[in-house]
């Protein structure tokens, strides 16, 4: 740290310390803040109403909490991806994206346990789940390793943060509740060699558990529905098939993240159209991929046309959901390969907006695996009324359902007006280290 | 004053009702079919009577409940008054004889029973009557060189003795929970000229815990001789192995009898996992100390 020059060093801490929020921040948050309180509004209406409000009956019993619990936990592997994969393979440029992943992934992996709450019919015996569970049951698997993970990506958020709590602390106003929630969190942080040795030991550690533990949460959440016989998720597949498509939505996640911190900060300097380059690459690479495994999932079965899976497959291709399926093969991977390919698509606005794509492409392709399986049964469900054989999310269930991805943003947002987004004392150092160089 | 108006409102009030539809129906009451059988389950045992009550609704007959039906022995008198019984739900009722009418039933060739509906508010007065002619099977389950054998013997009760009942329909069952299982090789068999017929048992079906089944002879619906069986237990089933699965260690059980390699296995990850959970969280505290002893120094 000592080869940069102290200019240089207080320009870094400078550009990168969290900055209050401005008018567009403020819009961002209050609309946030409201779309938070329709979901509370909405939870309210069910809890006193219970699960009669949504749209799930016999035929459909996990509709769209199911399709955005295996979305959230699906964006939360970016964390592993970007922050542990990197870091143990030596890629260089990951520095400014670390946190962002990580933050994430912690606000990602919170929603999904909060949404499997939401979807149960009598939240309040949810520690059930912990106290009763059966092993047998892949679903006491999701909850075990949600946990491990969730726990592993704060510690995961919190080493790294450790210097920077120290800068924090400096610059903050003495005595301001900001700078009380750094102190209470890193006042300890000295910086001494022996603190760095512990905490670089620490992160090591963290980032060869997390990769296993990011792979098992969802490997495990497709056992949900693969461990079934039930056409369209009897795949032995399935695990490969929602790691390559979560890998997907966490980068193009990042993406997007990536652009709106770097404007919104003017961190130009520092989330560079370099970083933005390889990012869209490696998105390339993981559509690539994902359409490889979809190609694998849909097409093979379609080949055989079993006539049992026949409803199923034909209402995804030329059916009910067909709109739906087509756009989210589309969008969420023909479009953003397609724009991808090329480096001009791969400047930060073409990236920004492949991002979207992917991200809204693979929340309704989360849909597309959830529900219309659950409404092609093997034998039809007996009197039932015919219009339990369709789904139709109330508007209880929308607002939980844009309200917790309102919750995780919130807690992106707030995260970012608290902390850097962007690691002052990794950056500094790495910026020492070239110039040395 | 006003008392007196009331009461002579309430009189005109009843006396209009008199002439409602109401009370017109008692002129219209609907047709009833009373349908009468006779059951002996084994020789010696009482016999049932079995009533079905049923009435037309469009095209097609619907059973009756709650109709009162009288049952009479022989004859419509206090004498011969068996009992009285009310349909079910589905339009049946049954009643066994009682012991009283033993010495009458055991005395008798032919058995006459008379079942009436009188005075009912919805249907108009009906009777049935059967003659049963009394009769029994005598069964007899054989095994020799590894073939089985049942044989029937039907008897009819004539001339104060038991004789054999030629051309007489029969079948051989296995008593199963819900229904019987034709136990011959044809459905139907029909008794020779000294009442017999018989059958090989060649079914391979389970039993009780040692093999047991109860194979049956039957005469169902007859005209003359009503519906008599007569069975008995044989150990000719192969002896049930009790499912204790649900007892065992299995995916489908409960949480205490989980598979021993599933609580292994992913206990052992999850405790190796969560080891350096609390080994990191520890690293936590060491940062902490090592953070305090600095400030001290």
């Amino acid at each position: 740290m000592s080869t940069l020059s102290q200019v240089s060093i207080d320009k870094i801490t400078a550009d990168l310390l969290p900055k209050k929020f401005g008018k567009p921040g403020i819009i961002w948050t209050t609309v946030l803040v409201m779309l938070s309180i329709g979901g509370l509004i909405g939870y309210y209406r069910q809890l006193q109403n219970g699960l009669g409000v949504t749209g799930m009956r016999d035929y459909a019993s996990w509709g769209i909490y199911i399709s955005n619990f295996v979305f959230f936990v699906a964006i939360s592997l970016v964390g592993s991806l970007i922050t542990a994969i990197f870091r143990l393979t030596n890629v260089s440029w990951r520095t400014p994206l670390t946190r962002i992943s990580e933050i994430i992934a912690v606000s990602a992996i919170m929603f999904a346990g909060l949404i499997i709450i939401v979807d149960m019919g009598r939240p309040e015996r949810f520690t059930n789940l912990f106290l009763l569970g059966r092993l047998q049951s892949p679903i006491i698997w999701d909850v075990i390793v949600i946990t491990t993970y969730l726990t592993l990506s704060i510690l995961f958020l919190y080493f790294p943060l450790l210097p920077d709590l120290q800068i924090m602390i400096k610059h903050s106003k003495a005595g301001s509740i900001n700078q009380k929630i750094y102190k209470f969190f890193g006042s300890f942080w000295k910086g001494t060699a022996e603190q760095f040795r512990l905490s670089e030991n620490a992160i090591k550690i963290i980032s060869i558990m997390i990769i296993p533990v990011a792979l098992a949460i969802h490997t495990v959440t497709s056992w949900l529905f693969a461990t079934t016989y039930r056409p369209g998720w009897d795949s032995t597949n399935f695990g490969a098939y929602f790691v390559s498509g979560a890998f997907l939505v966490g980068a193009g996640g990042v993406a997007v993240a990536m652009y709106v911190f770097r404007k919104a900060y003017n961190l130009q300097e520092y989330i560079t159209e370099k970083h933005f380059n390889y990012m869209g690459k490696i998105v390339v690479m993981l559509a690539f991929l994902y359409l490889y495994f979809n190609i694998n999932e849909y097409l093979v079965p379609a080949f055989k046309m079993k006539k049992a899976e026949e409803h199923h497959l034909m209402g995804l291709f030329t059916g009910e959901f067909s709109y739906l399926f087509w756009s989210a093969i589309l969008v969420g991977m023909i479009i953003p390969i397609a724009v991808l390919l090329f480096p001009s698509g791969r400047k930060p606005l073409p990236m920004f907006v492949m991002g979207i794509f992917v991200v809204v492409g693979a929340w309704f392709k989360r849909f597309l695996i959830v529900t219309p399986t659950l409404l092609s049964p093997f034998l039809p469900i007996s009197n039932s009324p015919e219009s339990y054989a369709h789904y139709n999310p109330t508007w209880e269930e929308w607002s939980i359902t844009v309200g917790t991805l309102a919750g995780a943003l919130l807690i992106i947002t707030m995260f970012v007006r608290l902390f850097p987004i962007i690691p002052i004392h990794e950056t500094i150092e790495e910026h020492a280290k070239a110039h040395k160089l | 004053m006003t008392s007196l108006k009331i009461l002579s409102v309430a009189f005109f009030w009843c006396i209009s009702l008199l002439h409602t539809p109401v009370f017109a129906q008692e002129a219209e009451k609907a047709t009833l079919r009373l349908d009468l059988t006779y059951q002996r389950q084994e020789n010696g045992q009482l016999p049932m009577l079995k009533t079905s009550t049923k009435t037309k609704a469009g095209k097609r007959f619907e059973p009756v409940h709650d109709v009162e039906i009288n049952l009479f022995f022989n004859e419509e008198t206090s004498k011969g008054f068996l009992g009285r019984i009310k349909s079910s739900d589905k339009g049946t009722a049954f009643l066994t004889i009682p012991d009283d009418f033993t010495y009458e039933l055991d005395t008798s060739a032919v058995l006459k029973f008379i079942a009436t509906v009188t005075n009912n508010e919805k249907f108009e007065d009906v009777s049935s009557e059967i003659e049963i002619t009394k009769a029994q099977i005598e069964l007899t389950l054989n095994e020799e060189d590894s073939i089985r054998t049942m044989k029937a013997k039907v008897l009819v009760f004539e001339e104060g003795g038991w004789k054999p009942a030629p051309e007489t329909e029969i079948k051989f069952v296995v008593k199963r929970l819900l229904s019987d299982l034709n136990a011959g090789e044809e459905e139907l068999y029909t008794t020779d000229e000294f009442g017999e017929a018989s059958s090989e048992f060649t079914l391979h079906i389970p039993g009780d815990a040692e093999g047991n089944i109860f194979i049956a002879a039957k005469i169902d619906d007859n005209d003359v001789y009503g519906s008599i069986s007569s069975s008995k237990e044989v150990k000719w089933g192969t002896p049930l192995q009790k499912d204790n699965s649900f007892a065992k260690r299995t995916l489908f059980a409960t949480r205490d009898k989980t598979p021993l390699w599933l609580l292994i296995f992913p206990n052992l990850i999850i405790i190796t996992v969560w080891s350096f959970i609390f080994y990191l969280i520890y690293q936590i505290i060491l940062l902490r100390r090592i953070g305090k002893a600095h400030k001290n120094v």
